[in-house]
């Protein structure tokens, strides 16, 4: 039986982090570093959500273009995909695939709004363009699974439904690392509730006991998670653009 | 990059990521034609292995790569069961083809998108309407039980069909039958909330909640396309052809009866039900319409073909029907006799051919109905099939009104060749795309892709009416040519004849 998350195509290509962590030949020569990488990605991301707020598209949405574009970012360069253009286009993309489409043109005005950068400046028919060339980076695969499917349910369960906000702002926060590609989304939002009990002092020992996860990779995953929130303080504006800068710019 | 550069084979190896080009595939023949695409057989060259390429194009897409490629996409790489159509990969061209001479308008080409499936011999229709093939029962318990098997599968996969007639049944010459064309198809969530649009499923196969105008429906609507096809096996032809909303929905009410609070819970809540109401109500006459089918596929014909969707057989049920552990049992796919291809396609050009000659004669002989284009299956029993279905010489119907005979002799209008009505999804064919190709009476409402707010309603019911003496229990005026109230006024909708227009047993 196909159709579930266990025979998906996202299991089967669920990746070691040192797979994901690989900055492309091509990126290299211009100088782009891994931490450049992931605070390019990062960054993308956070564009991502902002264009949807304004564009007015389900948290689900951003989730699955936020995929779309690391997916992307894990077999292309940078060089090659402007993530400036990129970002935008796995929104798109997304919108079609999640059943809330978004018009190209309405995208096109949104990005103009939100930045005056001529960088970033792209029309529909780039978008269009790049829509192909992402389609085939991803192999046609379009369906992502996240771990907001199983949090509510888990939350109820775990008699922690008052923890939602918070637990629902920690799973999305996780894409703003590269989470999706190596763990499946229950653990993820497994380790998203870990942390809140935790942060809340609730007791759920005994709960996850008798889920019968194997509790070391949640564990991991959740220190991964908080790890990324300490080294999050450290970021600058200044660190985002110099590694902005390294991109080539349109391609 | 593990894609080839432009103008090279990459005959090798299937790239991990990213597509192969469609020059790794030799096109041999087209076998099916789609609003917005073509769909062919063709050659691996690298393997020698026959598949189909279905072409997703591209040009005049304001919107880049189209939602409904999108959707059938998205589920097809979802699913994956022996009787369900299986994607292989999608292959590009990077620019014109050598068929696509002229097309390069505005330097608006780019190219095209395919989608490659295992090849299939031929689909459902095409076999049936093959001159002179009868199925057996074991084949048909053979067909429906693997249609049912990979329906199943769907629904508990929470993916509804909507399209399921006999052209989108492909079947291969090792006997299996695969679902195919998911261009319609969405997923659903289990409790049915979602508002859905009720302009899916080709007209004659449409269940009568789409019908009234329901949104929220459910795997319900697969399975009255399923009792429909399954009538039609052991009837030999459409149980149900109807030219329009408010036809197709009076045929399901003379055949099914029609709706109430008592037969189908809350069915007065259903956006058209009003509007649709007919003057007067009809008994539910399946059981004495089909009485000669044998106990065991009346009785499950009898559950699918329910009004209430609530109350029809699912999938997973109809399997465990008496039909498929009686004798004779469903015959093993493998013994089945191998065919020539045959495609609707294909047969459909055949037949209008015969159609024609058919229709000279008639000219000709001002006379009585038109033959059985299919031959309804070899019964065990051996009887003779005219006993089950009322033969040739069925009709009792005395006066045959020369204005009908006229009607009917009229050379038919370019809608003819359709094996489907207007209104449905347009044609049938090997994976079909669609997109509303519409015609006749609904054309002007059918908005591109097939997917649309409810039609305006510009047919109610009393658009096609009785003729004052076609009530209950008396011989119906019907002609040979218009089934209904030959002497009424609503002749309109018989205007177009746009399919066939034959002459049902049953409707005596």
């Amino acid at each position: 039986m196909a159709a579930n998350f266990w025979t998906s195509s996202q299991y089967k290509e669920l990746l070691d982090p040192e797979e994901v962590d690989v900055v492309h030949q091509l990126d290299k020569d211009r100088g782009i570093t891994l931490d450049d990488f992931k605070l390019v990605k990062l960054h993308m991301s956070n564009y991502v959500a902002r264009l949807a707020q304004n564009v007015k598209v389900r948290q689900r949405v951003v989730a699955t273009a936020v995929t779309y574009m690391r997916r992307v970012y894990v077999r292309r360069s940078m060089t090659e995909y402007d993530p400036r253009l990129v970002a935008p286009t796995c929104l798109y993309l997304a919108s079609k695939a999640e059943e809330s489409t978004v018009q190209a043109r309405l995208l096109v005005f949104y990005i103009k709004k939100l930045y005056s950068d001529e960088k970033y400046k792209y029309e529909i028919k780039d978008i269009l363009d790049m829509e192909m060339k992402v389609l085939e980076a991803l192999n046609y695969y379009l369906v992502v699974y996240h771990p907001y499917r199983s949090l509510s349910q888990f939350l109820q369960d775990a008699g922690m439904s008052d923890t939602t906000q918070l637990t629902w702002g920690l799973v999305n926060d996780t894409y703003k690392m590269d989470l999706i590609l190596i763990h499946p989304p229950h653990l993820i939002a497994l380790a998203c509730i870990y942390i809140a009990s935790v942060l809340k002092d609730k007791e759920t020992t005994a709960w996850f006991e008798e889920l019968r996860v194997d509790m070391n990779v949640v564990k991991n995953i959740a220190m991964e998670i908080l790890d990324f929130y300490d080294s999050h303080k450290s970021i600058s504006d200044e660190r985002v653009n110099a590694a902005m800068s390294k991109l080539a710019g349109r391609c | 990059m593990a894609v080839a550069a432009y103008g090279q084979l990459n005959l090798e190896e299937s790239p991990l990521w990213g597509s192969r080009s469609v020059d790794c595939f030799e096109k041999l023949e087209q076998i099916g034609e789609g609003t917005y695409g073509q769909v062919y057989m063709a050659r691996e060259k690298a393997t020698g292995e026959i598949v189909a390429l279905k072409k997703i194009r591209m040009d005049n897409e304001k919107e880049g790569f189209p939602i409904t490629a999108i959707r059938e996409i998205k589920i097809l790489k979802k699913l994956q069961h022996e009787n369900v159509i299986q994607l292989k990969e999608i292959v590009t061209s990077q620019g014109p083809e050598g068929d696509e001479q002229g097309k390069l308008d505005n330097n608006k080409y780019k190219g095209n998108i395919y989608m490659v499936f295992e090849y299939m011999d031929h689909d459902l229709t095409g076999l049936a309407d093959r001159p002179g093939l009868r199925f057996t029962i074991p084949q048909i318990k053979c067909y429906m039980k693997q249609l049912l098997t990979g329906l199943h599968y769907c629904h508990v996969n929470q993916v509804l069909h909507r399209d399921i007639k006999g052209s989108n049944l492909l079947i291969d010459n090792e006997g299996n039958l695969k679902l195919a064309d998911f261009g319609l198809a969405r997923s659903f969530s289990g409790d049915h909330n979602a508002n859905l649009t009720n302009r899916v499923i080709t007209l004659w196969y449409r269940p009568p909640e789409l019908l009234l105008g329901a949104t929220k429906y459910g795997p319900a609507v697969d399975m009255w396309s399923v009792g429909c096809i399954f009538a039609e096996l052991l009837f030999g032809k459409p149980i149900l052809p109807g030219k329009n909303e408010p036809e197709q929905l009076n045929k399901i009410y003379e055949l099914c009866g029609t709706p109430d609070e008592v037969n189908w819970p809350g069915v007065s809540k259903i956006p058209w039900y009003g509007k649709f109401k007919p003057a007067r109500p009809m008994k539910r006459r399946v059981r004495e319409v089909f009485r000669h089918f044998d106990r065991h596929a009346l009785d499950l014909l009898d559950k699918m073909l329910t009004l209430d969707p609530s109350q029809r057989i699912c999938a997973k049920d109809a399997l465990d029907a008496e039909y498929f552990w009686t004798d004779p049992l469903p015959c093993d796919p493998r013994s089945l006799p191998k065919y020539e291809s045959s495609h609707e396609f294909q047969t459909k050009k055949k037949r209008q051919q015969q159609r024609q000659n058919e229709e000279l004669a008639k000219r000709q002989k001002l006379q009585h109905p038109q033959q059985h284009s299919r031959l309804p299956p070899i019964q065990q029993s051996g009887q003779s099939h005219s006993q089950h279905w009322g033969g040739p010489n069925h009709q009792t119907q005395p006066a045959i009104s020369a204005a009908g005979h006229h009607q009917y002799g009229k050379p038919r209008g370019p809608g003819g060749q359709n094996r489907y009505p207007p209104g449905g999804n347009p044609g049938g064919g090997y994976y079909q795309d669609r997109g509303a190709q519409g015609g006749g009476y609904s054309s002007g409402t059918y908005p591109p892709q097939g997917r649309a707010p409810p039609y305006p309603g510009s047919g109610v019911a009393s658009s096609v009416p009785r003729g004052p003496s076609g009530g209950y229990g008396v011989p119906p005026n019907y002609s040979q040519s218009g089934q209904y109230g030959g002497s009424g006024t609503g002749r309109g909708s018989n205007q177009m004849s746009g399919n066939r227009n034959q002459q049902y047993g049953w409707q005596q």
